[in-house]
């Protein structure tokens, strides 16, 4: 990794590195709605605006779900803004289907 | 679109009545899992191949915007964390009656008296600078008014939503707080509303006719309780009797209150002599309701870990959503046992802002508004004092042009010829064109400097610096009207004089302005103590030298135009006129600025002295500029053309004390100041009617007198330990203590 040059601009090898994969993956979810299940139960839903090695994620307009999703006790969502989830707090994260596409689907390798 | 805007958008349109979601579509998808696809696993682990410290990021998302995300999961930042939440279900008005959680109908007596003070609370907590959302609001009564069954508690509510539709009316009228841009910020009052409503769909007269049958009600269960001759005395009855009393005293407080506010919304002149007795009324109530909180019931302890005792019929959470996510979850409402103190004040402050309209003259008005100032009064006065000055920015109280009164401030401080009705310069069609051209462009000023005061004291100092620049165009428009008149008058009249009346006022307003913006800083505890000297030299050796020059001018200029005057009646009528020795109008402004320029002088060379003798603390960093700072607290007065701007490299030659021959020493420098102080003492003795400020420079002066004769006479001199400034006496000139 240490050896590793960061360069800007596509990667002039003619096989796609493992690493520039991973970022092309994740820069194709940028500004997409995503839903993240938080450790203490609730659900943040927001545009994905950024992250970092420790997964922590920035939500843009985001909404605060205090129930699962499947029930609707609560009604309206609380708004948040511009919020940060911590990496160690992200239980699960969810991002619409057609978000992802065919060619950069995510665990399409499975 | 920065977060606070998304908030606002957002909020706007959450509080319409019914839930039916935000028109963004996403509770519904929200509901359709199906649509959702989980990559927790594939993300986390794409996440691992980012370097330490990169950010995966749009371009035009950058560290700047990153750095406004609030953190979810910190306890400070994330209010809605579960775990910092309350165990108790958080319901609304109407869950509250569906669940049979809140009374509408049979509230007994304690109950209704419980509900109106923690509500008067509420209010009061509100007027002091918290969100609606966590003070009136909380009750969940005023959510719904049409909703409740028992009569007194659905008047009540209307009655109290009415009073705060008044007063945030009023408070926005007079614009004595900044605009609210970004909900994020805080001001001292919060103007939004949140979309609740304010009881629109009923008149004014309809609440107070309805809180009128509710205490008619009242007093007939009061006097039905009352003891008879010789019967024996029932102590339930008694205590019946009492607690229809307290509520009755209520209502009643409640409908005078508001009566009052609407009273004020009037535009007649006459209406604020009737608001001052309607207030006065309601204070006559207020002993028996401060007697009377027994009666009514106290909050019910929740036993949630740290949560806030939960009073009956209201929930501080109910409107947690409306709200930003950084704000505090409680606002913190005042405790009933100061609810009356509380009101005694206000009604205090509305009594006192009735009184202005008993004064005429423009100076008496801006004294008036500063005085009143320095109380810090509350929001709602302040408000109210400027809504009755200036009625819809028009006339002053609704019946005076401004123009008008500027003339009177005019011939009252200088008397310049040409308004002199026995002037022949009075109808000359060319001198009344200049002189009514000066006035109408003194009116837009001096309406703001009049205004400046209704401000908190705060922002009243920025203000004051900001509007030297419009007296400074005054100024220049004055020297020039002055110099047109004075050369009219040469030809018309030789044997008066114009001079320079106009450019003497205006110069007068200028000094006063500087003086002032100078002066608050000391209150508002702006400076360094390494900086009073310069703060103590420019008022005493400056403002104040040149304050004394205008007023003495502005008295002789009064004093050549009464002897002309004099002249002209001697000369017609045949009976010789007593002599009579008036109070010049000046004598009291101009002893006072005397007493203050030795307060002034005897502080700076305290400081000087103090200096010397090493019992100064001072920055002695590298950058440190004392001309750097020197120049910023002088700012404003650059805009000034009279007097000119001392520079810092001015002030230092000025001020140089190597000019003397020997240069005095810290011992000649108490000794200097000690006179000063004591030449303060002995003018406001002679004040033949002392007000409470003379006194309050009285308190400074003597004590201030004998620790400069100390320290000459070399006490302590050795000890290094600071000075203290002691203020507490009067807000600009400190008690120095050595300690």
């Amino acid at each position: 990794m240490a050896t590793m040059i960061e360069e800007n601009g596509p990667s002039t090898h003619s096989e796609v590195s493992p690493s520039s994969q991973a970022r092309q993956k994740l820069e194709g979810l940028l500004n997409k709605n995503m839903r993240i299940r938080m450790t203490d139960g609730r659900t943040l839903v927001g545009l994905f605006l950024c992250t970092d090695r420790d997964c922590n994620v920035i939500l843009g307009s985001a909404q605060e779900f205090l129930k699962s999703t499947d029930i609707f006790s609560q009604g309206e969502p609380r708004v948040l803004g511009l919020a940060m989830i911590p990496g160690h707090h992200v239980v699960s994260i969810e991002v619409e289907a057609d978000s992802l596409e065919d060619t950069q689907r995510f665990g399409a390798n499975r | 679109m920065s977060s606070g805007e998304v908030v606002t958008m957002v909020m706007k349109s959450a509080v319409e009545d019914d839930d039916a979601g935000w028109g963004l579509g996403i509770p519904e998808k929200m509901k359709n899992n199906a649509n959702w696809v989980d990559i927790t696993h594939e993300f986390k682990g794409a996440c691992k191949e980012l370097y330490l410290g990169e950010l995966l990021h749009d371009k035009l998302f950058g560290l700047f915007e990153a750095m406004s995300a609030i953190e979810m999961m910190d306890p400070k930042m994330d209010a809605g964390m579960i775990g910092n939440q309350v165990n108790r279900k958080v319901l609304n008005f109407e869950q509250a009656i569906k669940e049979g959680a809140i009374k509408v109908k049979d509230l007994s007596l304690p109950e209704l008296i419980g509900i109106i003070d923690t509500s008067f609370c509420c209010l009061i907590t509100w007027l002091e600078g918290h969100s609606l959302a966590q003070t009136v609001f909380t009750c969940l009564y005023v959510h719904n008014p049409d909703l409740i069954e028992e009569p007194a508690l659905k008047a009540f509510a209307l009655g109290i939503l009415k009073v705060c539709d008044i007063a945030r009316e009023k408070v926005n009228k007079a614009a004595v707080f900044e605009e609210v841009r970004n909900v994020l910020q805080s001001e001292d009052f919060q103007a939004m509303t949140y979309g609740f409503k304010m009881a629109n769909n009923v008149t004014d007269l309809r609440v107070t006719g309805m809180l009128k049958d509710v205490e008619d009600e009242l007093q007939r269960k009061v006097k039905s309780t009352r003891t008879r001759q010789g019967e024996q005395r029932d102590p339930e009855v008694e205590v019946e009797h009492q607690q229809f009393l307290a509520l009755f005293n209520r209502i009643k407080f409640t409908r005078l209150l508001l009566t009052a506010l609407i009273t004020f919304t009037k535009k007649e002149t006459s209406s604020v002599g009737e608001a001052q007795k309607l207030v006065a009324q309601a204070a006559d109530l207020l002993s028996a309701i401060h007697s009377s909180i027994q009666h009514g019931i106290q909050s019910q302890n929740d036993t949630t870990k740290g949560d806030h005792p939960i009073m009956m019929g209201f929930e501080p959470l109910v409107n947690q959503r409306l709200l930003p996510p950084t704000f505090p979850r409680y606002a913190k409402i005042i405790k009933r046992e100061d609810m009356v103190a509380y009101f005694s004040k206000l009604i205090e402050r509305i009594k006192t802002v009735c009184d202005v309209i008993n004064t005429t003259n423009l100076h008496g008005i801006l004294d008036f508004f500063c005085e009143f100032s320095e109380q810090s009064p509350c929001v709602l006065s302040r408000s109210l004092l400027q809504t009755t000055f200036l009625i819809d920015n028009k006339k002053v109280f609704g019946t005076h042009l401004m123009q008008d009164m500027i003339k009177d401030a005019l011939r009252y401080f200088v008397s310049p010829p040409v308004l002199s009705y026995k002037c022949c310069l009075f109808n000359n069609h060319q001198a009344k064109d200049y002189i009514d051209s000066f006035v109408t462009h003194c009116s837009r000023p001096f309406c703001s400097l009049i205004q400046i005061h209704g401000h908190n004291r705060a922002r009243q100092r920025d203000k004051l610096g900001h509007i030297l620049e419009e007296f400074a165009t005054l100024q220049d428009e004055a020297e020039k009207v002055d110099a047109a008149l004075h050369g009219l008058l040469m030809k018309l009249e030789p044997q008066r004089q114009h001079l320079a009346c106009l450019g003497t006022w205006i110069l007068y307003h200028n000094l006063r302005i500087m003086v002032q913006y100078l002066l608050s800083g000391f209150e508002l505890e702006l400076y360094s103590m390494h900086e009073y000297y310069y703060i103590y030299w420019y008022l005493s050796e400056f403002l104040y030298a040149w304050l004394m020059s205008t007023l003495s001018r502005a008295d002789s200029s009064q004093m050549a135009e009464e002897r002309i005057v004099e002249e002209q009646v001697k000369g017609r009528s045949s009976k010789k006129t007593k002599k009579k020795k008036k109070v010049r109008p000046l004598s009291k402004e101009i002893t006072m600025s005397q007493a203050y320029q030795n307060m002034c002088a005897g502080m700076y060379k305290t400081m000087v002295a103090l200096d010397m003798d090493g019992k100064m603390r001072k920055p002695q960093f590298e950058l440190d500029s004392e001309q750097v700072r020197y120049e910023h607290r002088f700012a404003p007065f650059n805009s000034v053309v009279t007097p000119p701007p001392v520079h810092y490299i001015q002030f230092k030659e000025m001020s140089d004390l190597k000019k003397y021959n020997p240069p005095p020493g810290s011992a000649d420098l108490y000794m200097a100041a000690s006179k000063h102080f004591q030449q303060a003492k002995l003018i406001l003795e002679n004040v033949p009617i002392p007000d409470p400020e003379v006194n309050r420079i009285l308190k400074v002066a003597k004590p201030n007198i004998v620790v400069m004769k100390l320290l000459a006479g070399g006490h302590k001199k050795e000890t290094k330990v600071l000075p203290e400034f002691d203020f507490s006496a009067h807000k600009y000139f400190p008690v120095v203590k050595i300690i």
